[in-house]
């Protein structure tokens, strides 16, 4: 029986059609369940509190003279909760019970630099010290031995996250599909394609690691390519689809990966200043972004297998500052979204009453209920050993 | 060639290949070396992370001093020198009425429609779109920053190419990233230059006088939001950033520490491209900042961070991973701060120690390259001596993730195995197939809108407008088709204000800008491999792959890689013999360097 290394080594050689081989090689996987997790990271530092707002609070109107958005403004979830203006694409997934908001997430002893508290959300270390990424961790959870072909985690950016960070696999990272391609004349083709020769670990500095991520690229590259290049959608993902519709290509041509990593990249959410509309534009894109993957998924039947989550480093202060914007702050909503998603509130919410001495918001939820919750509650892996601890999951899934 | 000088050139490599390899008991060491531990090996690999590598030609010079005087000759360069090369050659773009410039086209338009004018263009009294003007402004400035910011780039990269003092544009190339401020907001060519100037012009002088002329610089300024830093309403985002990425790294100071040194640089802001310190708007109360009290201004907060042994650890650290390598000793951080304090923070003499060290000397081959390196001294080894224009500098290291004046994060670049990941590793390669076949065929990208989204949008735009269509229906989202799914909220709201059309105030942004920056010139290297590996005298493909390991590789390749190597010129060739196939030499080279180049020890330096 051809298992699912032979199979893509046949690919590889060119022996299968692709779609034929990927199906084969997903039939010929016992191991491997269907499900996908693609997380959104959110850079910068979204206010959460112009995004899930607490219209009905007057504190949050008093700490925010002209930033806060006016109840009228408000796209209304419920007697307490309403969402920025520019979210209406979330405010559907909402009333559609699609979409899951977890309040209140950050960790104790906040830091306010975005790469300190952005690598604590990716290696879910508040105390530091991890060179992994829980996805990473992850990765290695669900598919021990490491294995380049199985690609268990596609991270879409111009450079890895810590987040994906693996101790046994070599996430597959590209940006502009187009580009994940070695460009060589016809006969040139076999030589440059070779894989690089094995070399010692000892003594030999960066040459291994080096030699493992060429060979993950040549495993992997013309999968993705073909993927991409094939992709045709109706869906309209907005202005700014934040790579969403390159998951979608690959996970339409039945790639095995289960773990996406994308981004709203280059710290866009950092608004200092004048922020008001900046922020909801770029809320607007989120929400387009999302709502027409989900979409995509559902139109693929595809729906059931796939969640997104998102976050973001921090929040915002509580109140606004003198230029019209934010400074750094502490905690904020992730949002899961997805068919398969027990939409709706989960955790407490913050409490605009018991501010921090520096008018920070105190976090109600340890952010690692909310990776427990996808860890556990979607993946079905104990999520105990990969965060270092025992967080509560929400019940997040239908 | 004689028997006798290819023997002895042969020799040559083996002493090279030998005495590079440094005993392991250097690591950490900062002594210097000796004289006898100096060769061309030691001097390839100082050109190589002092400067953006060289040709044999260099190579042999540089060895034929003292590794004394070789180092001395980087490091000890003349104020004010400017490397025997042609300072920027402005467009001319900028206009009075342009400064300050909005900070969007709405706050753009909301002047126009508040006061009558905005950017020195005035609303039109009467008709349709009465603020389209003041759009195509604001887009024309908005294309024409960015294109000439590429030229600034381009011309940066040429001097890296061909500068007889290498040593100052990697240190400005160091002091961009740790100083990182992005053209997307600084949104002005101009500032990005007189930045990237002022790094040339101080990149190896005082620490301390470079951080205060940083902090006063208006690229800085802007890109910290130090207009908004006023008394009573101070902004924290410069205060936070000279704290933690400028001086004492994360971990040495507190939250209280960086409210109270945003009061101490209030009133700091700029006018066009001038500091400027507003008296009224700086609030000169008592601060505590790490503990000591006054009345602080900004240069006298900066002070107070440089007396923490923590920014002289913090920076000598960033500078020791630039240079040296990634993986930084125990205690090495102390060590090289402790020297620096007693230096007074002067740049070049702390430059000297480490790049005499033992433990730089035992560093070769062993850290990745970053993009501009790996361009640029790929350029240098070809021989190549005028940055070429295709394929293009920007796009290219761009593409590889290091596109200048444009770092990612205010945190500047992630070096080391942040480079690599296997879609930019076979990136890397392409450049190589890029710069020895060039597509001469592509659209300049500085010319013609490139790529998907906009750039598509863009196209769509000219090709509809030059048809005779109407503005509105020329400029219809291009996915607003029929039996479309519906149109996404940000897609439907782009046009829906009726006093001017974006989407033609970017089209006519982009004529006006072309029309009015200079082209970056379309030239193409040209190497000769052909007499390079002549220069070597190698008589067989092996001995022709062997050559341009030497030269371009800084780790020693394994046999079985040469010999498949070698089998392919050898094929492309029509026999092994380098002699009988003197006269079609070229094109197989640059076939086998394209191959060469793009394994992954080739990212090695």
């Amino acid at each position: 029986m051809l298992d699912r290394r032979t199979l893509l080594a046949a690919a590889g050689a060119g022996l299968l059609a692709p779609p034929l081989l990927m199906q084969a090689a997903r039939a010929a996987t016992p191991q491997a369940g269907s499900r996908i997790l693609v997380v959104l990271e959110l850079s910068g530092g979204n206010d959460g509190l112009n995004t899930v707002v607490p219209y009905t609070d007057d504190t949050y109107h008093r700490l925010r003279p002209t930033l806060a958005i006016a109840p009228s403004k408000v796209r209304r979830l419920d007697e307490r909760f309403g969402l920025n203006p520019g979210l209406a694409a979330f405010e559907r997934l909402y009333k559609d019970g699609r979409l899951a908001i977890v309040h209140g997430c950050g960790y104790e002893q906040p830091s306010f630099s975005h790469f300190a508290s952005m690598a604590i959300w990716h290696t879910a270390m508040p105390q530091g010290g991890d060179t992994s990424g829980w996805v990473g961790r992850l990765a290695d959870a669900m598919l021990p031995a490491g294995d380049a072909a199985g690609a268990p985690i596609v991270n879409i950016d111009s450079a890895q996250s810590l987040a994906v960070a693996s101790r046994r696999h070599v996430p597959v990272v590209f940006d502009d599909p187009a580009l994940f391609e070695r460009r060589a004349f016809f006969s040139q083709r076999g030589l440059i394609d070779a894989a690089p020769a094995d070399v010692p670990a000892e003594g030999q500095g960066e040459r291994p690691w080096l030699h493992g991520i060429a060979r993950a690229a040549r495993d992997t590259s013309a999968q993705v390519r073909e993927a991409c290049a094939r992709y045709r959608t109706p869906v309209d993902y907005g202005l700014v689809p934040l790579d969403l519709p390159k998951v979608a290509a690959l996970i339409a041509a039945d790639m095995p990966t289960r773990l996406y990593y994308v981004a709203y990249r280059r710290n866009a959410f950092d608004t200092h200043v004048h922020q008001a509309d900046p922020h909801q534009r770029m809320l607007t894109y989120v929400a387009d972004a999302v709502a027409g993957f989900l979409r995509d998924m559902e139109r693929i039947g595809r729906a059931d297998d796939v969640v997104l989550m998102a976050f973001s480093e921090f929040g915002r202060r509580a109140s606004e500052n003198a230029n019209l914007g934010t400074d750094h702050g502490t905690a904020g909503p992730v949002f899961v979204a997805g068919k398969p998603v027990a939409g709706g509130h989960h955790g407490k919410p913050l409490d605009l009453a018991d501010l921090l001495p520096d008018q920070n918001l105190r976090h109600t939820t340890d952010f690692r209920r909310a990776y427990a919750s996808v860890i556990e509650g979607w993946l079905g892996v104990p999520s105990a050993p990969l965060l270092r601890g025992r967080f509560e999951p929400f019940a997040l899934f239908a | 060639m004689s028997v006798r000088r290819w023997l002895a050139l042969g020799l040559g490599l083996a002493v090279c290949a030998l005495a590079s390899a440094a005993p392991a008991s250097w690591v950490g060491d900062l002594r210097p070396i000796n004289g006898e531990d100096w060769n061309e090996a030691r001097a390839a690999h100082l050109l190589e992370r002092a400067g953006f590598g060289g040709t044999p030609q260099d190579i042999r010079r540089l060895a034929a001093l003292t590794p004394q005087q070789a180092v001395r000759q980087l490091v000890r360069v003349p104020r004010d020198a400017d490397g025997g090369l042609p300072a920027f050659e402005h467009s001319g773009l900028h206009h009075p009425g342009l400064d300050p410039f909005p900070p969007s086209r709405p706050a753009a338009t909301d002047q126009a429609r508040d006061t009558g004018q905005a950017l020195g263009v005035r609303v039109k009294p009467e008709g349709n779109r009465r603020l389209q003007p003041v759009v195509d402004e604001f887009f024309y400035w908005l294309r024409a920053s960015k294109l000439e910011t590429d030229r600034v780039g381009q011309w940066w990269a040429g001097r890296m190419l061909r500068s007889e003092h290498p040593l100052v544009e990697k240190m400005a190339l160091f002091w961009h990233g740790h100083f990182a401020t992005h053209e997307d907001k600084v949104r002005d060519y101009r500032k990005m230059l007189g930045q990237l100037q002022l790094f040339q012009r101080q990149g190896l002088g005082n620490f301390r006088d470079l951080l205060v002329a940083t902090a006063q610089d208006p690229a800085m300024l802007s890109f910290l939001d130090a207009g908004v830093n006023v008394k009573g309403a101070p902004n924290e985002n410069f205060a936070r950033e000279i704290m933690e990425m400028f001086t004492l790294g994360v971990g040495h100071y507190g939250e209280t520490d960086i409210r109270e040194a945003a009061r101490a640089f209030t009133g700091w802001n700029f006018e066009g491209t001038r500091f400027v310190l507003n008296r009224e708007r700086h609030d000169d109360g008592e601060k505590t900042v790490l503990g000591q009290r006054g009345r602080f201004d900004g240069v006298q907060v900066i002070d107070l961070l440089l007396a923490q042994p923590a920014a002289a650890e913090h920076v000598a650290g960033r500078l020791y991973r630039f240079l040296v390598r990634e993986d930084m000793p125990t205690g090495m951080a102390q060590q090289l701060g402790a020297l620096w304090r007693s230096q007074r923070y002067e740049i070049a003499p702390l430059l000297e120690i480490l790049l005499l060290s033992r433990d730089f000397h035992a560093s070769a081959g062993t850290r990745i390259k970053s993009p501009v390196e790996l361009v640029v001294s790929t350029y240098r080894k070809l021989g190549v001596t005028q940055l070429p224009g295709i394929p293009d500098f920007n796009d290219t290291t761009g593409a590889l993730g290091q596109r200048l004046l444009h770092p990612p994060t205010v945190a500047g670049w992630a070096h080391g195995r942040g480079w690599i990941t296997p879609g930019l590793l076979m990136e890397r390669g392409n450049f190589v197939r890029e710069a020895l076949f060039p597509d001469f065929m592509a659209p300049a990208p500085d010319r013609v809108p490139a790529g998907t989204g906009v750039g598509m949008e863009t196209r769509a735009v000219h090709e509809r407008l030059r048809r005779g269509l109407d503005i509105s229906a020329a400029t219809l989202p291009a996915n607003d088709k029929e039996g479309g799914e519906a149109m996404a909220m940000s897609n439907r709201q782009a046009d829906r204000d009726e006093d001017f059309n974006t989407r033609y105030g970017s089209y006519r942004g982009w004529l006006r800008a072309v029309q009015a920056v200079k082209p970056i010139p379309r030239s193409m290297a040209n190497p000769d491999l052909a007499a390079i590996v002549q220069g070597c005298g190698s008589a067989t493909a092996a001995a022709a792959v062997d050559c341009l390991v030497q030269r371009f590789f800084s780790v020693p390749m394994d046999a079985a890689t040469r010999a498949a190597w070698a089998g392919w010129l050898a094929r492309e060739l029509g026999t092994p013999q380098i002699d009988r196939a003197r006269s079609y030499l070229e094109d197989p080279l640059r076939g086998l360097l394209h191959i060469m180049l793009s394994h992954p020890d080739y990212q090695l330096g």
